[in-house]
């Protein structure tokens, strides 16, 4: 019997044709995803290949997880058919078995969804030989490594998912509980995923039921050549994960198996229990129709009231029939939840400002948002067809548009409440985190405004597509369908919000600047899409279905003759508000402004390289002075400045042509002090090229007059300049002409270069090559330069400019500030901020320092200036002199989120640290580590900087990067800077993870960020533990006073290595190497740890440890080398904060597995191999173990661990 | 009022013709459409109460233009179809509530009584708070006349309203049926000829969408009255009685068979005379088409 019921279940689903479409849905998907390059994976700029084992592992991962919401139909409806059907009574009264019956619809239900979810293989296996897929992109077929992530994530998600559902169908037999499953299964994975995110990553691997933390856990620090070989290995904490899942699955089962009631006595009494006993009736009264007058009346008034009645009876069997309080709260939840950790800069909290909260809640629970009214407008539309309602309800005397609008007034109201619970939990949250400032309008704007319009406008178009699908299944199939392929198109780069429907440009909002300009495109480009959906709306009137006549002909006819006043006016009015709003932004995002997707920009890019490449080199003379002028006008986002470049041509040959680049088409006007002509103007790519009649000798100098302006006139589809605001400008300059070819305006990216036809994107020159030496890394069109300005703006704003203030008076109605650099030398590297300011002075000697920051944002001022107080005395003590009189730290909107340091002033984003809230013990402190980082680049920046040449940006970032974490050491101990070396070690580790060309040593460090920061530290600190501290920053004085302020030739990462070399002592000479000049990695770990007490009151530790030391090559292939190092051995007593270093020293490991015994005076607690883990190490958990003494030997590993498996 | 049927013809997507060039004529009272399943009553039911399109010909009710102002028709109109559900989880009191004020009845006092009202005379008052879904069948068809005859409508369609129901309670939903329709026109269409027999002064037999007889049931019984004869025959004799005669129907009577045929005359001395019923006139109709019909009276 069980074989007939198992066979019956199969049969039947291969009948269906939903098996076929959910079949060909997996299909495609996969198949595109390998196929079309913009839908795959991520490839790492072609590095890992879109079918290596990582990728499909990634693939399958999601799919599946994608997969899940439709599993509830398969498995849930495998028994309600029979009671759908009314044909349980038939199985019931006869002999089967529970077992066999549960048992054949649970396996076939199992077989099926394997088969459809193979799907998935098929897609990729095919997607592969398609002509058009990028084969350089695509690995040989590997049958395996499909296979193996489909068993691992699919099978095992398939069963355990496929039992939960089973058995809540199983328990209930009820559709509506089968239904809102799929619901309540996607909000739940919404928790989840937020859970995961918000608990140890470690921890989320374990239990994680989809493997999505597990998979990105296990794979964190995976290297391309790992993810190109690897697949994700059944062990550790991904096997115990499965395993875990595997578990709950058969308890499901097994629930299912126990408490279905299997008589048709039980279950009929269940279905039946309701209903009204009739039998002692008494005999009807006559009936007399006149008997109670009424009158009836079809004016307005009624319509209001039938409105309301057909609204209230709609919500009476929605609020009834589905568990909608359950999914209310479900939302709260997730808005609780998510709320927790609204807006973490790096690891650290935040205030829970109004802005992130509404910004969490948006995102958290959009997609929330929008499956909830998709499935109610499915419900709604269907429902009086659905309990065979429709035939009275359509003959009842109403006006049709009233249906279409109280649907729609329904899903409006369900929303609002929706919304309303999530706005008033995130109030809630933000009480509990003790920040009371709620700016309701923020919320208001952002949900009730922003998000509610883009909810109705879902709405409508949901109800229309209901109301021409013929069946429910197909309308929601249509609406995902729709959904998915906008997003498609937008991949496609069809971006323009004119056409990518329901879409308005981002905004951002920003606490110093509001909504700002973001407020116009905002405005209407809703405006433009509600006059659509008005369309859409007025054609599903036209469309509703009334009465019984639905054939396509009967249907157009009904909706030709709907067409009438008032319906016909409405549309019009629609339609005709449509075309003019559009009409009005494509006016201002087209002829006013020029539209730009993210595909032109990559264009012109291109173009420049291809045609002024050639350039490149060509002898220019260098900017040694500039002097501007410079017109701000916030109120209409503009500046308009003169100025004056003074220029000498350094180079010892006559130049004739001069190279101005025009970056941001701001150049209006040019002219010298001699005669010229322009022989180039290529205004588009902003190249110019200007002859001299007569030559510029060498150490001849030339003025250059230039105009530059930049105007924002009306509104933008996306891609607003950020660098202007009403309220926080901050330009810099390259808004100002530029000379000779400049390297930095090539596309870098190999994939974007392959897309224009250019080659992989060329290596920066080697600090050997001795012509790189006569170019700077910041600039190729100057030096050092003499620097003053005057920088007007609005009265009531405060403009800033490096130099120290002269004199600032108002005129015109204007306010100016005069800044003079005087004698000191700056870098080319000046920025322009005006904004509404409170302004916090203080000193340190004779250093003034400045915080300009926005009224909201006092929380950190007071931190930062802290910590420039504390950096001036580190930095001046062992690096050299201040050569400024001035420290600026100046807040602007986050638009941006950076700190930049320009000289003596650092404009610094509002998005971070100036409302970090670091109030636990582990959280990473930004204000201050921030501060220090832009204060050296004083020092290490714009006293010193390199060569344009691999290895420069070491000189500038990792040493600001090494400065600013010795400020933070003073600060909280060498036993807390481990948090901050772990977090550097971590990004690290990640940052070469998703490598998109090759790791660089750190001494020919190219364009890698994570390697010149979260290297950078880490081997400086190594290097200052190895040395000490006194040494290294005496090597570094000696190297900076040589090199400080020097002209070309520049110097370079050799030399500064050098130094360091020469710093270091003979035994210790290796480390150079392994920490500078090669990519070197160690696998440490503690095997075990004893003690025994001594007869004098001591404590001898026996710590066994193995250790290996690897070399990466550019991709992260490794090969194990030989060890023989100074590694650290250390001792610990007490726990968490109370940790306390009992021994701490280097001992030299030169075998795999050592041992080392160790006398300390108090109870040791852990004991371990580099502790803290100063050298970088993939698995920096099991460092440390716990250990116990006596005769016990326990031993405990930290943390879980992952190998990455053999290679296959 | 006059309800004026004419020449209405409707073909549906699938080829089935449902009405053919039907016309029909009713007037104030109760009428009955008497026809087997399938024969187009729902068809003309439902274009009469503006569900479903014509695609030919005109239905007027007085001066209204019922397939053209669906609006003004919809106003005056009670349907229960002859299938349909409610809101099961809403009160008995709540849904007629809401149909009350869909109808167009707004003010709240009156609908209040409107209400009552209408449960107690459909005796359903002592369950209106209970929940729809558990309402038997009869208690649910007493509802659907409930919320027909809301508003005091002129026309009142019921389509097959005693299908499916037990004696009793199909006795007391005619009982209600046969107090109204006195002031409008109420048809009744059902595939029971007891139905019609005990409700309706006017009637017509339709069959596969045209219109076999129209008139009185009385003056149709009367028509064929001393044509009917009865006759009990073995089993296996059944077929050939069916080829020779014109059988109106064949009944068990334990366990033998009781065939009833239509003839002028005696069709010889083992057939015994019977009084004709209505039963009779719509076998005939319906098995030996119109030809040999009552005459229209």
């Amino acid at each position: 019997m069980f074989r007939g019921l198992f066979l019956f279940e199969i049969k039947f689903r291969l009948k269906q044709i939903s098996t076929y479409v959910y079949f060909a849905l997996w299909f495609s998907m996969a198949f595109f995803a390998v196929s079309v390059r913009d839908f795959g994976p991520d490839d790492q700029g072609g590095k890992v290949f879109v079918n290596s084992p990582y990728n499909l592992s990634l693939l399958m991962v999601w799919l599946t997880t994608f997969g899940l919401v439709f599993m509830p139909a398969i498995f849930g409806m495998s028994i309600l058919r029979d009671f759908e059907q009314d044909t349980y009574q038939f199985f019931f009264t006869t002999p089967i078995k529970k077992r066999d019956y549960l048992g054949g619809r649970l396996l076939g239900s199992l077989v099926i969804t394997v088969l459809i979810f193979s799907g998935i293989i098929f897609g990729l296996i095919a997607g592969k030989f398609m002509p058009w897929a990028d084969q350089a992109s695509l690995a040989p077929i590997n049958l395996w490594f499909h296979v193996q992530p489909f068993l691992l994530f699919s099978i095992t998600e398939i069963i355990f998912a496929g039992a939960l559902f089973f058995m809540v169908g199983a328990l209930t037999r009820n559709i509506v509980f089968i239904y809102a499953q799929s619901l309540v299964f996607l909000a739940a994975l919404l928790i989840l995923q937020l859970l995961m995110s918000s608990i140890p990553e470690g921890l989320a691997a374990f239990i994680d039921p989809l493997g999505i933390s597990s998979f990105q856990y296990v794979s964190r620090y995976w290297t391309i050549a790992e993810k190109n070989t690897m697949t994700i290995p059944f062990a550790g904490v991904m096997a115990w994960n499965r395993l875990l899942w595997l578990g709950v699955g058969a308890l499901a089962t097994a629930v299912a198996f126990l408490g279905f009631p299997f008589s048709a006595e039980t279950l009929i009494r269940y279905a039946r229990k309701s209903s009204v006993e009739g039998a002692k009736e008494k005999a009807p009264p006559a009936f007399k129709p006149a008997a109670i007058a009424v009158k009836q009346r079809f004016d307005s008034r009624a319509t209001l009231a039938q409105l309301l009645a057909l609204t209230r009876i709609h919500i009476i069997s929605i609020v009834k029939e589905v568990p909608f309080i359950i999914i209310a709260l479900i939302g709260v939840l997730v808005v609780l939840i998510g709320g927790w950790n609204a807006g973490r800069i790096f690891d650290t909290p935040v205030y829970p400002v109004t802005y992130l909260m509404a910004d969490m809640i948006k995102s958290l629970s959009l997609l929330f948002l929008v499956v909830i009214t998709m499935f109610y407008a499915g419900e709604l539309v269907w429902k009086v067809r659905g309990i065979k309602y429709d035939q009275i309800h359509d003959a009842l005397p109403i006006p049709g548009w009233i249906n279409v609008a109280s649907h729609l007034v329904v899903l409006t109201i369900v929303q609002v409440v929706l919304i309303a619970m999530l706005m008033l939990s995130g109030v809630a949250m933000q009480a509990l985190k003790g920040y009371f400032n709620f700016e309701l309008s923020i919320y208001f704007k952002e949900l009730f405004l922003i998000e509610l319009a883009a909810l109705i406008q879902l709405s409508i178009f949901a109800l229309f597509l209901h109301t021409l699908a013929p069946n429910k299944f197909l309308g929601h199939t249509l609406l995902i369908g729709i959904v998915i392929a906008q997003v498609a198109i937008a991949e496609y780069g069809f971006e323009s919000r004119l056409y990518q429907f329901g879409e308005t440009p981002d905004y951002t909002y920003s606490d110093m600047n509001g909504y700002g300009h973001f407020v116009k495109p905002t405005v209407w480009f809703t405006l433009y899409w509600l006059a659509f959906h008005g369309v859409v709306g007025v054609v599903t009137v036209m469309a509703t279905r009334r009465g019984t006549s639905l054939d396509l002909r009967s249907r157009l006819k009904r909706a030709a003759d709907r067409f009438r006043f008032p319906i016909n006016a409405v549309g019009i009015a629609f339609a005709v508000a449509f075309i003019v709003i559009g009409g009005y932004i494509y006016h201002n995002t087209r002829r006013v402004n020029k539209y730009e997707d993210s595909d032109s920009s990559r264009v012109k890019q291109a173009k420049y390289e291809k045609q002024y490449k050639k350039y490149e080199g060509l002898p220019q003379p260098k900017i040694t002075a500039v002097d501007l002028k410079v017109d701000i006008f916030p109120e209409r986002r503009s500046f308009a400045a003169t100025g004056v470049f003074t220029l000498i041509n350094k180079t010892d040959q006559p130049i004739t042509d001069l190279h101005v680049i025009d970056g941001n088409e701001s150049l209006k006007k040019l002219s010298f002090d001699r005669q010229f002509k322009e022989t180039l103007a290529d205004k588009e790519l902003g190249y110019h090229i200007y002859q001299f009649a007569e030559p510029l000798k060498p150490a001849e100098s030339l003025r250059m007059d230039f105009n530059v302006a930049y105007e924002n006139n009306g509104f933008r589809d996306g891609g607003e300049r950020p660098e202007f605001a009403y309220n926080g400008t901050f330009f810099d300059r390259g808004y100002f002409p530029v000379i000779g070819y400049n390297r930095d305006f090539e596309l870098n990216e190999d994939d974007e270069r392959s897309d224009q036809g250019l080659g992989p994107a060329p290596d920066m020159p080697s600090p050997e090559d001795p012509k790189a030496r006569n170019l700077s890394i910041f600039s190729n069109d100057s030096d050092w330069i003499h620097f003053k300005c005057v920088v007007s703006s609005s009265p009531d704003q405060i403009a800033i400019a490096p130099g120290y203030l002269q004199r600032e008076w108002i005129e015109n109605g204007r306010r100016y500030f005069a800044y003079d650099m005087g004698d000191t030398k700056i870098v080319n590297h000046y920025s322009f901020i005006s904004g509404r300011y409170e302004v916090r002075r203080d000193k340190w000697n004779d250093v003034s320092i400045e915080v300009y920051y926005d009224r909201k944002h006092e929380y950190n001022v007071a931190r930062m200036i802290e910590s420039t107080k504390k950096g001036l005395d580190y930095f001046t003590t062992h690096f050299g002199p201040y050569q400024f009189r001035q420290f600026r730290i100046l807040e602007f909107p986050r638009y941006r989120s950076f700190a930049e340091s320009f000289p003596n002033t650092i404009p610094y984003s509002e998005g971070i640290g100036f409302i970090a809230h670091a109030s636990h013990e582990d959280d990473l402190d930004v204000p201050f580590y921030v501060t220090g980082h832009e204060l050296a680049h004083q020092w290490w920046g714009h006293q010193v900087f390199g060569a344009y040449a691999q290895g420069s940006s070491m000189l500038i970032e990792s040493m600001a990067e090494y400065s600013a974490l010795m400020v933070m050491e003073k600060e909280v101990g060498p036993h807390n800077i481990r948090k901050y070396l772990r977090h550097e070690l971590d990004r690290y580790l990640r940052g070469r993870s998703e490598e998109r060309r090759k790791e660089q040593p750190i001494s020919r460090v190219q364009r890698e960020p994570y390697v010149w920061y979260h290297k950078g530290s880490l081997v400086m600190y190594a290097l200052k533990d190895y040395i000490g501290e006194e040494r290294l920053n005496a090597a570094l004085r000696k190297y900076l006073e040589k090199v400080k302020f020097q002209e070309a030739p520049y110097t370079t990462s050799i030399e500064f290595v050098d130094a360091m070399r020469e710093a270091t002592p003979d035994e210790l000479k290796y480390i150079i190497s392994d920490l500078f000049e090669t990519i070197t990695l160690y696998d440490f770990s503690a095997v075990e740890a004893t003690w025994r007490k001594t007869p004098e009151n001591g404590y001898v530790v026996k710590i066994k440890v193995s250790a290996k030391k690897l070399r990466a090559d550019g991709l992260g292939a490794e090969k194990e080398i030989w060890i023989d190092d100074m590694v650290d051995i250390g001792v610990f007593a007490g726990a968490g904060k109370n940790e306390k270093a009992l021994f701490l020293a280097k001992r030299r490991i030169a075998q795999p597995e050592m041992e080392f015994e160790v006398t300390v005076d108090r109870l040791p607690a852990r004991a371990g191999i580099d502790p803290y883990n100063k050298l970088i190490d993939r698995n920096p958990d099991d460092n440390i173990v716990f250990m116990s003494g006596g005769q016990r030997r326990l031993s405990h590993t930290g943390g879980f661990r992952s190998e990455p498996a053999s290679q296959q | 009022m006059r309800l004026k049927i004419s020449n209405l013809s409707k073909t549906y997507p699938n080829g089935v013709k449902a009405l053919k060039n039907l016309s029909l004529d009713i007037s104030t009272g109760l009428f009955g459409l008497l026809g087997p399943n399938g024969a187009g009553k729902s068809s003309l039911m439902r274009t009469i109460a503006t569900l479903q399109e014509a695609d030919e010909g005109r239905i007027f009710l007085d001066d209204l233009d019922v397939l053209k102002n669906k609006e003004d028709v919809r106003r005056i109109l009670g349907y229960l179809p002859q299938e349909f559900g409610v809101y099961p989880k809403m009160s008995a009191l709540d849904l007629l509530d809401h149909v009350a004020i869909m109808k167009g009845v707004v003010n709240r006092g009156e609908r209040k009584d409107l209400v009552e009202g209408l449960l107690r005379q459909t005796n359903l008052y002592d369950v209106r708070k209970k929940k729809l879904g558990g309402y038997s069948g009869g208690m649910k068809q007493r509802f659907g006349i409930a919320m027909a005859l809301i508003g005091d409508p002129k026309l009142i369609i019921v389509d097959e309203p005693t299908a499916g129901l037990d004696p009793t309670e199909r006795n007391r939903f005619l009982n209600l049926l046969a107090s109204i329709g006195e002031n409008g026109i109420v048809i009744l269409s059902t595939h029971i000829v007891a139905d019609v027999r005990e409700l309706c002064a006017r009637m017509a037999i339709i069959h596969q969408g045209e219109v076999l007889a129209e008139g009185n049931p009385q003056s149709a019984i009367d028509a064929i009255n001393g044509m009917v004869w009865k006759k009990v025959i073995a089993k296996e004799e059944l077929e050939g009685y069916m080829s020779s005669h014109k059988t109106l129907s064949t009944h068990l009577i334990a366990g033998k068979t009781e065939i009833r045929v239509f003839s002028e005359d005696q069709p010889d001395a083992s057939f015994q005379p019977v009084e004709a019923d209505l039963e009779d006139v719509y076998f005939l109709k319906i098995n030996h088409g119109a030809q040999n019909g009552a005459n229209q009276s």
